[in-house]
């Protein structure tokens, strides 16, 4: 039963999976409509308080990006407007 | 004659200024010309990381305790490669204690697929891979069971994919993961704690199975505000020989066949409500099943068995009232929390421990925080109670404990 149990939970993950790779497409629709700062405040927020743009370098906001796009599993489009508009705030 | 003597000196310190000037120039660009010739293009390099320092008053002392300094290690190189090791320091018992919390290397395959290997944070939940460290955890407690000791992995050794993307207007975040996965306490070393799991990084396993895990995190709403997740862990925690081998009872004692499914359910809603505020909603569910088997008691002499399941959950809610046009109350927060942890009825490691917590922080800035936090924490188990408070190995002291804390990300 457990077995059974298993395999369908792995099942319904790939389905979902592959369902939602289907379905990317419409990703860059999305993200291109909101505005970095608005992801920047989105996203953040859902861990910590969102950072001040100050608080680090351009170079510095690059490694703090991709830092948090694996570790908080971000799209690949919200990190780079949210990376964009932090660092056009920081200067 | 003085008129052409002064024009003469006038001239020559013009020319001497202006070839000056142009040597400066010349000797900046060299200059800078070297300095870009050796600064790195595509490599950063970076140390985060965060602490927490404070005063915990329980029934039974008031100590200050320095919490810990964890430093995160971060290295880049070019756009899709990442590395990231965090250690942890923290004095404890009289002594400086420094571990390795998770050491990993991460590379952008594509869009919606990112490669990761080495030692990191589990996604079972997640509350450990996101909100454990001190200036994120809104308390100064963990929620019951979701520590290094509670159901469920920290961090473990191995590889694993994961990725987002968009949904038509939702989101999903995906994980899957190979680790070494757990060993099971055959109670040889501690009989009282036969039959837990211990979930230490281990560098090699106790056997030849490989526990698999993953995650599935949905965000139905556009502005990410609501994220729900299923994951799941499966692993056969037993070593491949029996830990009484050459004992001629306790040598048919055997766990190879052991085998854990853990499953857990997680939520967060985090939504600016405008002139109310931000409140922010989380919670998680783990529940945890091994098969059966038998142990030994040596206190007992005997043989004897129980249904190993468990179970922790929480719920947090925090409130900021962040569209107050006041300094002071605007940075204020209000939190409140209510964690369970349930262990099996018939083993030795029995509780089933209730905890209410409430804070009051204050945020200096966007990543310091004073967190002043009361927590009540009972155990339903009243034979249990008196072991709990004098062993303190597994979770905090039963009673009430008041803590003042500082805690920083940088």
């Amino acid at each position: 039963m457990k077995n059974y149990l298993n395999i369908l939970i792995v099942s319904l993950f790939f389905a979902v999976m592959a369902f939602g790779i289907s379905s990317c497409v419409s990703e860059k629709q999305l993200t291109e409509a909101k505005s970095g700062a608005q992801l920047w405040a989105e996203n953040c927020v859902r861990c910590h308080n969102t950072p001040s743009p100050t608080s680090y370098s351009d170079p510095q906001w690059d490694v703090v990006g991709l830092h948090m796009r694996v570790r908080a599993n971000l799209t690949d489009n919200e990190t780079k407007k949210i990376i964009e508009f932090l660092k056009s705030a920081n200067n | 004659m003085k008129k052409i003597y002064l024009l003469s000196v006038m001239i020559f310190s013009f020319v001497a200024a202006v070839n000056s000037q142009s040597v400066t120039n010349n000797d900046y660009k060299t200059l800078s010309d070297n300095i870009n010739s050796i600064t790195p293009k595509n490599t950063s390099f970076m140390v985060r990381g965060y602490s927490h320092f404070g005063l915990n008053i329980n029934d039974e002392q008031t100590s200050f305790s320095y919490g810990q300094f964890s430093p995160i290690f971060l290295w880049k190189q070019g756009s899709r490669f990442i590395f990231e090791t965090e250690l942890e320091f923290e004095f404890e018992d009289n002594q400086l204690n420094i571990g390795l919390e998770y050491a990993n290397a991460s590379y952008i395959v594509s869009k919606a697929l990112v490669f990761r290997a080495g030692a990191f944070l589990l996604p079972f939940g997640t509350f450990i891979e996101r909100y454990h460290p001190a200036w994120i955890n809104r308390l100064s407690s963990k929620p019951l069971g979701f520590g290094h000791d509670g159901i469920g992995p920290s961090s473990d050794l191995g590889v694993a994919v994961r990725g987002a993307f968009q949904v038509g207007k939702s989101k999903l975040a995906y994980d899957l993961y190979v680790v070494n996965g757990p060993q099971l306490k055959t109670g040889l070393v501690e009989p009282e704690e036969a039959g837990m799991l211990d979930f230490s990084l281990n560098t090699s396993d106790n056997n030849k199975n490989k526990a698999v895990g993953g995650r599935l995190g949905f965000f139905p709403l556009s502005s990410s505000a609501l994220e729900v997740g299923v994951s799941g862990y499966f692993a056969k925690p037993g070593s491949e020989t029996s830990p009484f081998a050459g004992d001629s009872i306790l040598g048919s004692l055997n766990y190879q066949d052991v085998s854990v499914s853990m499953y857990s359910i997680d939520l967060s809603f985090v939504k600016n409500l405008g002139s109310v505020g931000l409140i922010d909603i989380k919670g998680q569910y783990n529940y945890s099943s091994l098969s059966d088997a038998n142990y030994y008691n040596p206190e007992e002499d005997n043989i004897y068995t129980f249904k190993n399941k468990s179970s922790a959950y929480y719920a947090q809610i925090s409130y900021k009232p962040i569209s107050v046009n006041n300094s002071i109350i605007k940075n204020l927060e209000l939190v409140g929390r209510y964690s369970a942890y349930n262990t099996p009825e018939d083993a030795l490691w029995n509780s089933k421990l209730r905890q209410y917590s409430i804070g009051l922080n204050y945020w200096l800035t966007w990543r310091s925080v004073i967190k002043l936090s009361f927590d009540n924490l009972k155990n339903n188990v009243s034979e249990a109670s008196g072991e709990r408070n004098e062993e303190e190995e597994h979770g905090p002291l039963l009673g009430n404990a008041f803590y003042i804390h500082w805690a920083i990300g940088f």
